[in-house]
């Protein structure tokens, strides 16, 4: 893979692609100070995307026991909190688009992907921008801390139902997927290690007046349980165990090199050998730099082994034509329908198991989807790279403009056809395999 | 559904959440209300619905969806005889994600055992629908206990496989793939597909993305966008998009797939797209008027809380897709498979109106979509499966909620479905590890919609010979 390519792929997987002239000037930096810069762009401050306010919201306690006794009262209540849902959402998209350190946007959704929180159970738009900055200033530090952290927030209190598990019978919801899908993966732990870490986390709960997490002491059991071969009598304890495991190594792993490189399984060899670095200090920064500076990372295998999500595909191509943030809430139809349509909207995955890859996104519905918004964006984005070229070269042109590699035979000859019309070429560049995958 | 059905009054529990609107934040009822609006938005999803999470088009996109007030109230017809279905009978699958507490579905009401393990989550034994042999159904399926009356709903009892699995996505994964003990990446109806050397087209789901159980090793089966469907650009664009479907050789595998989704959403839209477009304006299920009535008869306040987005009730999802797939199966649509689902089952607190909730909305649907078709030339036949990823815990847990168990009903609806029960009903007294053992695989319901409906030996599908039943 020559540096241009190299350079390209980097940008797509740590940012949301590269313009051209991003490309020169990564070029001038070389692959290595490359990755550097975007690896310390995790705890440096991002300007244009800092300065875009997150909306207000309503604050804990969300509403007073006897404000809502009228059927008005509550449809204006949820007329606030469904109008803050959508600034919020329309906020992370504009830091997204907005961002020079996109790699800190991209953890950010990788860990909104690996902790998959959703807003339809959570309902308050605060708590879901909670976890996300915790996401943006934790997510690159001690996948331990990080894993606490988020366990003991407002968004994952609820989604997983803490608060409810309490004696007798404590409900395992947080303490299964805990394990199965934020630190281990099945087969690491038996299904009395669910149930004895359900009885570590008996007390767990968010103070709805506070807002804050708190641990019931009259609900929570004293007596030490055995788990996973240990004695345990806290939920943190439950936590520290996990997140220090041989498989949590693996598992952590294997969810950043699928999400950043391509699917892996946990007993991948390469895995393996990532795995008995990065438990030295769980730290998810340097781990990220070793999967970026991999020879593995710059194949074949990982410039075809991914499909863009919808956020990277929606985010990517606007970045590309131009089109800035503080322009985005202008846009109709609003770019949030278009990622309905995709199947992805932000703050909102469909399960706990998050969303799925690839070919999850190669339905017909989002075909459809993804062309009617390209089509969208080549007639209200900057495609004037296209059009300034003369027809002949306006295919490569294309290339260059969406830092696209090569187009296949069929691509490039469909691209052809369209030369003298850039909308709909640029339409079908945006929505051409070359361009759909990562 | 219609009038005579809202007229009984037990479409859904009335929640009584007036004035309570979050039952704090330990209760799941808006749970379900979201997850039901979230797929609707994803339903309404894409430029056809511009600003979709605008609540003001919620109406609207309802009235698109279900065009206007019922014009007859549906009644059990007689099935025509089956010797009239020429070519093909059409099979629906209808997923419940998250786990639906089959033992408050069916329910065994006078079983001690189940009395006293369930507590105050166990359903009154004067408000369960009896069935015979100590079972009825939850309050809210009084559409199904009408089937069942009319022999069109079968029951299979303690349906599951050997070594459970209690995490939600590899138990939905073996139920979609037909493949205990190995992670497959295909569905049971994805190799149907590839066997079958068949159309994408033959099999399809409604929504944004494609199910596992659709997916073949070379063939994905086509997921209908919701709404109009209306291709972006002019001709010459869609031919060129058209064009990018072309497969290059020595393609990478997911380029490819890329590729082919251009060229069957092409396909797509020249074959269904004008019986598609016609959805958006006709339902045949009827169930606009249903649905005010519902919301009359529950409170509409109570409802419009629930759904978060405003104060518009959210539709009955399961309806908007069955409406979609009644429109195609009666104008003899190419598909033959139907994929359609409804989430939020996963009911580990505050169970009773969650459950009580999403299974009228079931009801609604499935009754509504049977009743559309009977006495059908094309829909006569039709054969939905009704299945969820595994049963509950037997015993209530301290929230008011049941965790993740075991065996469970398979439901097996249509107007030529001989109805009843079919199965073993696990045993309440020989529970493992506090879960109902399962007594038949769920590989059995597969063989016989592959036998009966389908017309294809099982076998090669589905790793080994299983017994078929005798419901169709």
């Amino acid at each position: 893979m020559d540096e241009r390519s190299a350079l390209a792929l980097l940008y797509r997987r740590a940012g949301f692609g590269a313009t051209s002239s991003e490309l020169s000037a990564a070029a001038a930096l070389g692959y290595s100070e490359s990755v550097s810069k975007l690896i310390n762009g995790l705890e440096q401050m991002d300007p244009p995307a800092d300065a875009i306010a997150p909306p207000e919201m309503l604050q804990p306690p969300f509403y007073k026991p006897k404000s809502l006794s009228t059927p008005a009262a509550i449809m204006q209540f949820n007329a606030t909190l469904s109008e803050e849902r959508i600034a919020l959402t329309n906020w992370w998209l504009e830091r997204m688009v907005a961002s020079v350190n996109p790699l800190r946007e991209k953890l950010a959704f990788f860990l909104h992907c690996h902790f998959p929180t959703a807003i339809s159970k959570v309902r308050f738009p605060l708590y879901m921008y909670r976890q996300n900055q915790i996401f943006r200033t934790q997510g690159s530090g001690d996948f331990a801390t990080l894993t606490e952290a988020v366990s003991t927030d407002p968004a994952m209190l609820i989604w997983l139902d803490a608060g409810t598990d309490r004696l007798p019978d404590p409900n395992e919801n947080f303490a299964r997927e805990l394990m199965e899908r934020f630190t281990m993966g099945i087969g690491n732990y038996t299904e009395l290690d669910v149930r004895a870490a359900a009885m570590a986390f008996t007390g767990w709960h968010l103070n709805t007046q506070t807002g804050q997490f708190a641990i019931a002491t009259k609900l929570h059991t004293n007596v030490p349980q055995t788990f996973l071969g240990q004695k345990v009598s806290t939920g943190q304890e439950v936590i520290n165990a996990v997140t220090r495991s041989q498989a949590c190594a693996r598992f952590v792993v294997a969810s950043v090199w699928s999400r950043f490189a391509y699917p892996i399984e946990t007993t991948d060899p390469l895995v393996a050998e990532l795995a008995s670095i990065y438990s030295k200090d769980r730290n998810i920064k340097n781990l990220l730099k070793m999967v970026f500076m991999h020879p593995s990372f710059l194949s074949t295998k990982t410039s075809t082994g991914l499909i863009k999500q919808p956020a990277e595909y929606v985010v990517g191509a606007l970045r590309a034509l131009g089109i800035s943030a503080a322009r985005l809430p202008a846009i109709k139809p609003p770019i949030m329908s278009a990622m309905s349509g995709l199947g992805q909207v932000l703050f909102d995955p469909p399960s706990v198991g998050g969303w799925p890859q690839n070919e999850y996104w190669l339905s017909t519905s989002a075909a459809l989807a993804r062309w009617r918004f390209a089509h969208q964006l080549s007639l209200v984005g900057d495609i004037s790279p296209v059009v300034d070229s003369p027809a002949g070269s306006r295919v490569d042109a294309a290339a260059e403009f969406l830092s696209v590699e090569s187009w296949s035979q069929s691509t490039s000859a469909a691209l052809k056809r369209a030369s003298t019309n850039p909308h709909t070429l640029v339409t079908l560049a945006l929505v051409s395999p070359e361009y759909v995958s990562n | 559904m219609n009038d005579s059905k809202s007229d009984e009054g037990s479409v859904v529990e009335p929640s009584g959440r007036v004035g309570d609107p979050f039952g704090g934040l330990k209760s799941t009822p808006r749970e379900v209300w979201s997850v039901n609006r979230r797929k609707f938005l994803a339903l309404a999803g894409g430029f056809g619905a511009a600003g979709v999470l605008s609540a003001t088009l919620g109406p609207r996109l309802w009235e698109d969806f279900f065009g206007s007030a019922p014009k007859e109230a549906a009644v059990v017809k007689p099935p025509l005889p089956l010797t009239s279905v020429t070519s093909k009978r059409p099979l629906v699958l209808v997923t419940l994600y998250g786990g639906n507490d089959g033992l408050n579905t069916v329910i065994p009401y006078q079983s001690s055992v189940y009395q006293s393990n369930r507590g105050q989550l166990a359903i009154d034994a004067a408000k369960v629908l009896p069935l015979g042999q100590g079972y009825g159904l939850h309050p809210s399926m009084t559409g199904f206990k009408r089937l069942w009356d009319a022999r069109q709903l079968a029951i299979v009892q303690g349906v599951g496989f050997a070594n459970p699995n209690f995490s939600h996505f590899e138990s939905m994964d073996i139920w979609q793939s037909g493949v205990p003990g190995e992670p497959v990446s295909s569905g049971w109806l994805g190799r149907w597909l590839d066997a079958t050397n068949s159309s994408p087209l033959r099999a399809v789901s409604v929504g944004p993305t494609m199910p596992t159980l659709l997916t073949g090793e070379k063939i994905q089966g086509a997921a209908i966008p919701p709404g109009k469907l209306v291709l972006p650009g002019d001709s010459t664009e869609q031919m060129l998009f058209a064009a990018l479907s072309e497969i290059n050789s020595g393609s990478p595998q997911l380029f490819s797939e890329a590729a082919a989704a251009c060229g069957n959403l092409i396909e797509l839209s020249r074959q269904m797209g004008p019986t598609l477009s016609r959805t958006a304006t006709s339902d045949p299920l009827h169930l606009a008027g249903a649905t005010s009535s519902a919301l009359a008869a529950n409170g509409g306040a109570a409802l419009a809380i629930a759904d978060g987005g405003g104060g518009q009730s959210a539709p009955n999802v399961l309806a908007t897709q069955l409406s979609i797939v009644a429109n195609l199966i009666l104008a003899g649509a190419v598909p033959q498979v139907y994929s359609v689902d409804l989430g939020g089952f996963d009911t580990h607190v505050n169970q009773q109106p969650t459950q009580a909730k999403l299974l009228g909305e079931l009801d609604t649907a499935v009754t509504a979509f049977v009743d559309a078709l009977t006495n059908t030339v094309s829909g006569h036949g039709v054969v939905v499966v009704i299945y969820t990823e595994f049963g509950r815990r037997v015993n209530a847990n301290s929230n008011a909620g049941t965790d993740h168990g075991w065996a469970n009903n398979v439901f097996i609806v249509g107007p030529g479905v001989k109805g009843g029960f079919y199965g073993e009903p696990p045993d309440l007294n020989r529970l493992q590890e506090g879960n109902l053992v399962f007594t038949t695989d769920f590989r059995s319901v597969y063989a016989t919609m592959f036998d009966k409906v389908l017309g294809v030996d099982p076998k090669p599908f589905l790793q080994g010979s299983f017994n078929t039943l005798s419901m169709v």
